[in-house]
């Protein structure tokens, strides 16, 4: 510290730790506490007051589109907008095949069946508009709102006159509206924090399958090895797979073994050019290995899909030389995903062994070898002791770029494949809208990944200073 | 522990950029013998030893040791031991696991390795020191370790590499006894490179003089110094006035040389005859002050122009009416030097050699414009 400051002078050190301190809060530190608070916040649309203020808006559509029908029009192109039929189609009017879906695909039925005596057309926001709401509780316990808070019985009933169904409306939205403020100040006070979200990393999901399918299924090793750890079990005849949790060890497993077919790939490549090879000799070596990284991430993983399509290139070459017919399937592989992740990450694997192997002395190699030491056994005590740091920093990048792939899976096996973690993380933030259980599932990958850095340091014995060493 | 001869047969190295690092060489080694291999950096003393220790395959030629052909041996099966000039100890291990290396190459159990390994350092009193990594060690230390790691294996021929280069002068000084008394303790056969005559002249038994790949005189440090037999080995070991000139007259075993400084005589052991191109060589310690009752042969006049206090003994510059540089090596004895009027310094013809022309060694102010 103190050099730090004779050599660059004051200011420029106080810079220099301003900047990392900033970049400490601002990148790491905070990001991870926004996740974190995100992940034990109950999802809010879940919270008996998001509830009630539903009802509130469901109630008030259903008051402004029944005053629409107030004065009886003929034909539906009025509401045609608003008014959607039930997905169960229970609430349809008159079976009577009257109903005619609207040219327009909207699947509106036509209002023409005021023969029938209905006064108006299906409405999906007033048969939601009732005080006979199911509340949103831990295991599926069924918990309504009328009883939780006392309410009266109240729903719109298409059968009464139209006047009658306003006023229902009414008192449905005035009754929500004051349980929304009332539940709004209780749960202001409340504790907000819940775990809720990282239970559904845990939870179990019935798979069905049929005879055959489970039979196929049950002899698979990965769905063996899950029901070993108990990621997969059977009740009362019923499959059961814990799905994040599958997910996660998938991944992680893949990452692992990306990361190790990495390092078998690159301890060889990394020596050849930093120690068996003339300098003048090495710099072809390098350029051949660096010139790959000139195109971007994602060209890099598209090019793969040209070589592995049905119509690629093996396939395209296997069908020519007559080897086969019809096209492997390689994007339905997983095998695919951890080669091309070898592939784009390889680079980060092979930068710092061969960054720390060209620090070793060549003449402790020749030392060994003239004290009758075989290859292996130079290896083994000379060189790989002396890479370490190199190789964990590698291990380490690789691991976490494989974890953390997202264009890679996505863009090879083109949702063919089981999902990565990465991509579980995104569905659930951007596809399904959760985000607290995305943050959840994010942040319990992050400490994942970080145990098992520190265990692989710990297996290594590598110490954050040894990272030092590599440049 | 045994040392064994090493035979160089024809031994010629051509690196594979064409660069002929060893002109064919013939060299015998005896076993059990303190060996050196003088010469300036660059002259391929090193590559001979790495032909020896089996890290260059020579080009042609043959290596033997213990008569045994060592064609296509690898390091690992011959019965040497090198050590490196920066002694390329292993820092990751501790003092004691880096001396026993070589007996976990072959496969000795743990227990008996340590044993042995402690056994060495006991050798080189380091004993007490055997736990701790090499980095913690002091450069003198470090030295004996190499020594002891190259000793466990037992070899033969141990081949060292300019290994006291790294280290401060007294300390230098010190570790060639050292290196000497293991020697002699040993038994084993040392073959020692060194651009330092000095450790070369203390320590061996027999020197090699060897530049631009070609080895220019083998023998003892004295029959190196006092009879040098070509102009490189006379300018590169020791100090050496030199003096050039033509053969003009031959007397027995001497020879008179004409040079710019006038007619002067030395003694011819290379046969040169009469009007052969050639080089004098007296060493500053031949000089001395004239009388002007001594007889006039090897007589030269000039002034001197320095003196440098070295200890022991004065080292002054004189500069003739030529224009040439003499160097004069006198016992310190306090005596004042005229620094104003010439001088007549002369030399015994015994003392003084007259040699072929030929490459000199650099002189320390040509190193210096390099």
């Amino acid at each position: 510290m103190k050099s730090l400051v004779n050599g660059y002078g004051r200011g420029l050190v106080a810079l220099f730790f301003g900047a990392v301190a900033l970049w400490g809060i601002l990148l790491i530190i905070l990001p991870q506490l926004t996740m974190l608070e995100r992940a034990i916040t109950a999802p809010k649309r879940q919270l008996d007051s998001s509830i009630a203020l539903n009802l509130r808006q469901d109630a008030n559509t259903c008051i402004s589109v029944l005053q629409t029908f107030e004065t009886p029009v003929e034909g539906s192109g009025a509401n045609g907008g608003i008014a959607i039929p039930s997905a169960s189609g229970m609430a349809v009017p008159s079976a009577s095949a009257m109903a005619v879906p609207s040219a327009s695909g909207m699947a509106v039925p036509s209002a023409t069946g005021a023969a029938t005596g209905k006064t108006r057309p299906y409405i999906l926001q007033c048969d939601r508009a009732t005080t006979r709401k199911q509340m949103v509780r831990d295991g599926g316990t069924k918990v309504w709102l009328n009883e939780l808070y006392d309410l009266p019985l109240l729903a719109v009933s298409d059968s009464d006159p139209i006047s009658r169904q306003i006023e229902i409306a009414k008192e449905i939205a005035e009754q929500s509206e004051t349980l929304y403020g009332r539940l709004k100040e209780v749960e202001s006070s409340a504790f907000p924090y819940t775990s809720q979200n990282f239970k559904w990393l845990f939870a179990a999901r019935q798979i069905p399958l049929s005879q055959e399918q489970r039979a196929i299924e049950d002899a698979k090793l990965s769905k063996q090895l899950f029901g070993l750890v108990g990621l997969r079990f059977e009740r009362d005849g019923e499959i059961y797979e814990r799905i994040g949790l599958i997910t996660l060890t998938r991944t992680l497993s893949f990452a692992i073994m990306a990361t190790t077919l990495a390092l078998v790939l690159c301890y060889p490549m990394a020596y050849k050019v930093a120690l068996a090879t003339p300098p003048d000799r090495a710099m072809w070596l390098f350029l051949g290995l660096v010139i790959p990284y000139a195109i971007v991430e994602l060209m890099r993983v598209y090019a793969w899909t040209t070589i592995i399509d049905n119509q690629g290139l093996i396939n395209g070459f296997l069908t020519w030389a007559g080897v086969i017919e019809d096209p492997i399937q390689f994007k339905r592989m997983p095998g695919t995903i951890f080669v091309v992740i070898v592939y784009t990450y390889v680079l980060f694997m092979v930068f710092p062994i061969y960054n720390v192997m060209s620090t070793l002395d060549k003449n402790q190699i020749e030392a060994a070898k003239d004290l009758g030491a075989s290859a292996l056994r130079v290896h083994r005590r000379i060189i790989i002791p002396h890479s370490k740091p190199g190789i964990a920093v590698g291990c380490i990048a690789t691991f976490m770029l494989a974890a953390g792939a997202f264009s890679v899976p996505r863009i090879i096996s083109r949702g063919l494949q089981a999902e990565w973690f990465s991509q579980t993380i995104y569905n659930k933030f951007f596809e399904s809208e959760n985000s607290n259980v995305g943050a959840a599932y994010s942040f319990t990958y992050t400490l994942v990944c970080f145990v098992i850095v520190a265990l692989f340091m710990w297996i290594m014995r590598t110490r954050l200073k040894d990272f030092a060493r590599v440049q | 522990m045994h040392g064994k001869d090493v035979r160089l047969e024809g031994v010629q190295i051509t690196y594979p950029n064409g660069f002929t690092a060893v002109q064919p060489t013939d060299l015998t080694i005896k076993a059990g013998e303190f060996f050196s291999i003088l010469g300036p950096s660059g002259c391929g003393k090193t590559t001979i030893l790495r032909t020896v220790s089996g890290f260059v395959e020579p080009t042609a030629g043959r290596v033997l040791i213990g008569g045994e052909d060592m064609r296509g041996i690898a390091p690992n099966g011959r019965p040497t031991a090198l050590i490196f000039q920066n002694l390329a100890l292993f820092p990751l291990m501790p003092v004691w696991e880096n001396v026993a290396f070589g007996l976990e190459s072959r496969g000795v159990p743990k227990a008996a390795r340590r044993s042995k390994a402690l056994e060495l350092l006991d050798l080189v009193a380091l004993r007490d020191q055997a736990d701790k990594k090499p980095g913690e060690l002091s450069g003198g230390q470090r030295q004996r370790v190499a020594i002891a790691r190259a000793l466990a294996v037992e070899p033969a021929v141990l081949l060292l590499d300019e290994p006291l280069s790294a280290l401060d002068l007294k300390l230098r000084q010190h570790m060639r006894a050292e290196l000497r008394e293991i020697q002699r303790k040993t038994g084993v056969t040392f073959i020692y490179i060194t651009h330092d005559q000095g450790e070369a002249l203390t320590m061996s038994d027999r020197i090699a003089v060897m530049n631009n790949g070609v080895i220019e005189q083998v023998g003892t440090g004295d029959e190196i110094y006092s009879e040098p037999r070509t102009a490189f080995a006379a300018s590169f070991v020791g100090e050496a006035n030199q003096m050039q000139g033509r053969v003009c007259g031959l007397d027995g075993d001497m020879a008179v040389i004409e040079t710019a400084q006038g007619r002067l005589l030395g003694r011819n052991p290379c046969g040169l005859k009469d009007g052969d191109e050639a080089m004098l060589f007296v060493r500053p310690e031949a000089l001395v002050w004239a009388s002007s009752r001594a007889p006039d042969t090897n007589r030269l006049i000039a002034r001197p122009v320095r003196r440098d206090l070295e200890g022991s003994f004065v080292n002054i510059v004189l500069r003739t009416n030529t224009g040439a540089n003499l160097t004069m090596h006198q016992v310190n004895t306090g005596a004042e030097i005229d620094m104003e009027s010439d001088a007549s310094v002369r030399f015994p013809c015994e003392q003084a050699v007259v040699l072929p022309k030929g490459p000199l060694a650099q002189t320390g102010q040509e190193l210096a414009a390099q």
